[in-house]
């Protein structure tokens, strides 16, 4: 495809995952021209809570109501973690910028003003996290309150079970109870989306409330796998609620979940609006300083991996230039790194990775090691401005910024930091691209 | 009994028990669909007949004659291209057929008769042209156009080439009686034996002045114009009744001046004679061969489309739909404008094509296919979508929908089902077992007979996490009750065998069998790995193993298709 005539873009964001939408939904606010591109596995794979910090230190597992308190002893303790450059108060302003404009997408979230919210997880266990989706807020005022509540489960759904809820909560939580039930109209084997799907037809609603109803014995609060509709719009889960007569909510279930899609659909839907080209399921492929400055990067479909006969290399579909760019690439599983038998290699611009020293020391003895592994801190290293550095600790590229998970000295699965590493990081990139390309332009 | 006569009682006979033959085979054949005996078949197209020609429905029947017999409209609401080359051949065999071959029998009805007087002898030339300027129409755009071509066969050709033989014999041979000096003798001898020597050579001398050639000594010799005279008063007194002038025979004269320097010769070889057998006997043969070949269709094709306008489409419609079978033309019409013909391009199995199964429908019908045959004439019944575009554009208006229908259902119940129809009768391990016996030589490890090879190439699966995306997004699942008992395997669960390297296992699946080609776990994939182009491949794969192993013939066709 030939760009000859192609816009010059204010910022390119490579990576549709958290930290990917977050930088183009803040560049776009700030009036800057973004495309943006990336597999969408990163946000699919999100289970709904907005995470900011939960565990410090990871080897002790100490657990915080306060993630502001955490973000203090963390900093304090890690001063290479990212947090330590965004701040708390840039933190707080990302986060709350970030829900708003949820909110606008019609993806609302609840939290406390301060501290963190204390949810189920599907395994029973309980989960502490920022920002709740309104879907599953209910369960949270249940879960404070140990509140009469039944879990319903269904049979042949994967990964989720009401049972299990039940019995590793009933010694904290009494009044819990489960049912687990065939959900209307489905057999054997169950896939959450394909029954968020289904509960768009009223009639399945009501076939479901006849099922639930007779399970019911007084309790206010009814707790189901994330399936209550495809988009969050909540129609499913006002109907339910007329026809129970108690409060529901929603439990995560395991990723890839029907929570991760509606993050993603409210953005696919709402990024264009602002103006935002994005390119779905396209990877940036190669990327390179031109003279004038400006970066461009070759953008490849996802999956175009080689056939036979045809050249190793991916071929580049279209190109894309741009004054800046924010590397939103994630680690592993988004692309931002390669793994390699030699070491750990960032692909599209081969930018420096703080990583061991060698292979052996990527994994501790241990895979279940509550210190977690060496290769899971390993990433980028940036500037104040969140801008790479090359081995000499020099600033890679003027214009290329870093967000997300790509970023070293963090571990976010187990300081279940995630979303609230990749916002706070999208927002301070953003914030330093735009006054490189002089503000309010 | 005379050679003449011999001969058109036996072609006429033959042509006679050829057409009862054809109504023989609609009463006992059972084409697909058949439900009736052969007695309730005969009794109900009577009784139908009668019925309707003792109706005011008679009215609508002759109107069918008048519009689609006669005029064809029905081939000019076609094609006007198609309805001007088919008429002209029409109207002008059928000319020459009444008021020539048949003027033993029609010379009663025109006035003043004689074939060498005019109007008649221009009119015959008239005649022949017209057919032979239809039929070089049709062979160019048999030739011309790419889809015709494609279903024009060896029966098309002779077809054309004996009607066109049959005109140009008559008019080869209308030559050479023009100048042959044995003919002029015999006729001198027989209508007017007491001419004087003179005389003779003074009508000899006019004839020709009027330019015919059999005397190649008078030809340059000024003849005097005393003995034109003669010639011209012998003429009017012997000849002038039944020969007319021979300018007005506007092909056969300048035939017969162009072949005048070979005159004497073929004179000496009695070409007048042999011509004459040629012509006669090409004309009695078409006309044994008739029931045979494609040129029923002049019975059948009229006799269809009035059945089809006047008959009630309910009670044993064996002989209408045998009737329709043989007023197929072979004309292409419906292969042209057949939806699945990239099929058949991709293939080369002319089964695809509607006028080349309608063949292998009748030789079925007759238990004349042999098992490659039939399995291929399944094949191409099964890649029908039912579109119904053929029905719609047959000029012969051919049920051909309803006889693909029939034929679908009962190639179902000899186990001749499409590979979809059979997937379901097996489970996925016993087609499994099946596939493994299949595997195409050279093709176990990796398959690089196909241009893209993602099933047998680990790289295609590498990325797959079993994150079960691409099953979660599947509409075919989330369509089934229960996707194991209904699909056996979901789409998560078949990349993850091909993982594993146990393709054979999953080319029997029902989900790779269901699956709708919508690309929606393709486009969710966040591993960007090819879910649905795999899905696909394999069912080829799977369909590949199915058939039986293609003949040389098979080879060749596909070649010919590109």
């Amino acid at each position: 495809m030939s760009r000859e005539n192609a816009p010059v873009y204010d910022v390119f964001v490579i990576g549709a995952g958290m930290a990917g939408m977050a930088a183009a939904l803040f560049a776009a606010a700030r009036g800057m021209t973004v495309a943006m591109c990336g597999s969408v596995g990163g946000i699919d794979f999100s289970t709904g809570p907005l995470d900011l910090l939960s565990v410090h230190p990871v080897a002790a597992g100490t657990v915080w109501k306060s993630p502001w308190q955490a973000m203090d002893a963390l900093v304090r303790d890690c001063p290479e973690h990212p947090y330590a450059k965004v701040g708390s108060a840039r933190t707080r302003e990302a986060m709350d910028a970030f829900c708003k404009s949820l909110a606008q997408m019609g993806l609302p979230y609840e939290g406390h003003a301060e501290h963190n919210t204390a949810m189920l997880t599907p395994a029973g266990t309980i989960k502490r996290t920022w920002r709740v989706p309104r879907s599953m807020w209910q369960g949270a005022v249940a879960l404070e309150e140990k509140a009469p509540c039944l879990i319903v489960g269904f049979k042949g759904l994967k990964g989720f079970s009401a049972r299990q809820i039940e019995s590793v909560q009933n010694p904290h939580w009494p009044a819990l109870r489960s049912a687990q039930l065939f959900f209307p109209g489905f057999r054997g084997e169950l896939y959450a989306e394909h029954l968020a799907q289904s509960l768009a037809d009223p009639e399945v609603r009501r076939a479901l409330a006849a099922v639930v109803a007779p399970e019911l014995n007084g309790e206010q609060f009814i707790g189901f796998p994330s399936s209550l509709g495809l988009y969050g719009g909540g129609d499913a889960h006002a109907h339910l609620e007329e026809m129970l007569g108690a409060k529901v909510f929603e439990i995560p279930t395991l990723p890839p979940s029907v929570a991760g899609g509606r993050l993603r659909a409210a953005f696919e839907r709402y990024l264009p609006q602002q103006g935002v080209d994005v390119y779905s399921q396209k990877l940036a492929s190669q990327g390179a300083l031109l003279p004038d400055g400006n970066l461009r990067f070759d953008v490849t479909g996802l999956g175009a991996a080689p056939l036979q006969g045809i050249p190793e290399s991916p071929v580049a579909e279209f190109q894309i230039t741009a004054r800046t760019a924010i590397h939103a690439g994630g680690r592993f599983f988004g692309k931002g790194l390669q793994a390699e038998r030699t070491g750990i290699r960032e692909p599209v611009l081969g930018l420096y990775v703080q990583q061991p020293e060698s292979r052996d020391a990527w994994h501790a003895k241990q895979f279940f090691t509550p210190e977690g592994h060496a290769v899971n801190r390993s990433g980028l290293l940036v500037d104040a401005m969140f801008r790479p550095l090359s081995t000499a600790g020099e600033v890679a590229f003027a214009n290329l910024f870093a967000a997300g998970s790509i970023l070293a000295g963090q571990d976010w699965m187990r300081q279940k930091c995630g979303a609230g590493l990749a916002v706070s990081t999208a927002w301070c990139a953003v914030e330093a691209a735009h006054s490189l390309i002089g503000g309010g332009k | 009994m005379n050679f003449f006569n011999v001969t058109l009682t036996l072609s006429l006979a033959l042509c006679l028990s050829g057409l009862l033959f054809r109504v023989a085979v609609w009463v006992r054949r059972s084409l697909p669909g058949s439900a009736h005996s052969p007695a309730k078949r005969v009794v109900y197209s009577l009784k139908e007949t009668l019925r309707i020609l003792f109706s005011p429905k008679i009215g609508a029947v002759l109107l069918a004659f008048f519009r689609d017999s006669l005029l064809q409209l029905h081939l000019l609401q076609k094609s006007p291209l198609r309805w001007g080359i088919h008429f002209t051949i029409f109207a002008g065999f059928m000319a020459l057929v009444l008021m020539h071959a048949m003027d033993g029998v029609t010379a009663g009805l025109m006035p003043g008769y004689e074939p060498t007087l005019d109007p008649y002898q221009f009119l015959r030339n008239l005649f022949g042209v017209m057919v032979l300027a239809g039929l070089a129409g049709a062979a160019v755009r048999r030739w011309r156009n790419k889809g015709m071509r494609r279903t024009t066969g060896s029966m098309d050709w002779f077809a054309l080439a004996l009607v066109g033989s049959i005109v140009v014999s008559g008019f080869a041979l209308e030559a050479v009686k023009m100048s042959s000096q044995q003919v002029f003798e015999r006729m001198v001898e027989d209508f007017s034996p007491f001419l004087e020597d003179e005389e003779l050579a003074a009508l000899q001398a006019y004839w020709s002045g009027q330019g015919v050639v059999f005397d190649a000594g008078a030809q340059g010799k000024e003849a005097s114009a005393a003995m034109q005279e003669q010639g011209e008063e012998v003429n009017e007194n012997y000849c002038g009744s039944c020969h007319a002038n021979t300018a007005s025979a506007f092909v056969s004269r300048p035939l017969a001046m162009g072949i005048a320097p070979a005159a004497s010769a073929l004179d000496a070889a009695n070409a007048h004679e042999t011509l004459w057998y040629l012509h006669v006997l090409l004309t009695f043969f078409g006309l044994a061969w008739l029931p045979f070949g494609k040129m029923l269709h002049v019975v059948t094709t009229p006799l269809n489309l009035t059945v089809r306008r006047v008959a009630v489409s309910s009670g044993p419609q064996e002989m209408a739909a045998g009737l329709g079978v043989d007023a197929c033309t072979h004309c292409g019409a419906c292969s042209a404008a057949c939806s699945v013909l990239p099929a058949f391009l991709a293939m080369g199995n002319r089964n695809v094509l509607p006028s080349e199964k309608l063949i292998s429908l009748r030789r079925d019908a007759a238990g004349r296919l042999s098992d490659r045959e039939l399995a291929a004439y399944a094949e191409g019944s099964f890649i029908c979508t039912e579109c119904h575009r053929c029905t719609e554009v047959c000029p012969s208006r051919i049920d051909l929908q309803q006889l693909w229908l029939h034929a679908r259902k009962e190639l179902i119940t000899r186990e001749q089902a499409d590979p979809h129809g059979l997937i379901v009768r097996r489970t996925a391990a016993a087609w499994s077992a099946y596939f493994q016996e299949r595997i195409p030589q050279g093709a176990n490890v990796v398959d690089t007979r196909r241009p893209v090879n993602l099933t047998d190439r680990r790289e295609s699966f590498w990325p797959c996490i079993q994150c079960t995306t691409c099953t979660s997004v599947c509409p075919v699942v989330a369509a089934a009750d229960d996707p194991v008992h209904e699909l056996d395997l979901t789409p998560q669960q078949i990349m993850n065998l091909m993982r594993m390297g146990l393709k054979d296992l999953a080319l029997g699946a029902r989900m790779v069998w269901s699956c709708v080609t919508c690309y929606k776990c393709q486009e969710n994939c966040p591993q960007g790995v090819r879910v649905a182009d795999v899905l696909y491949e394999l069912r080829n794969i799977a369909a590949e193993r199915m058939r039986p192993e293609p003949s040389r013939e098979d080879e060749d066709t596909q070649k010919g298709a590109q």
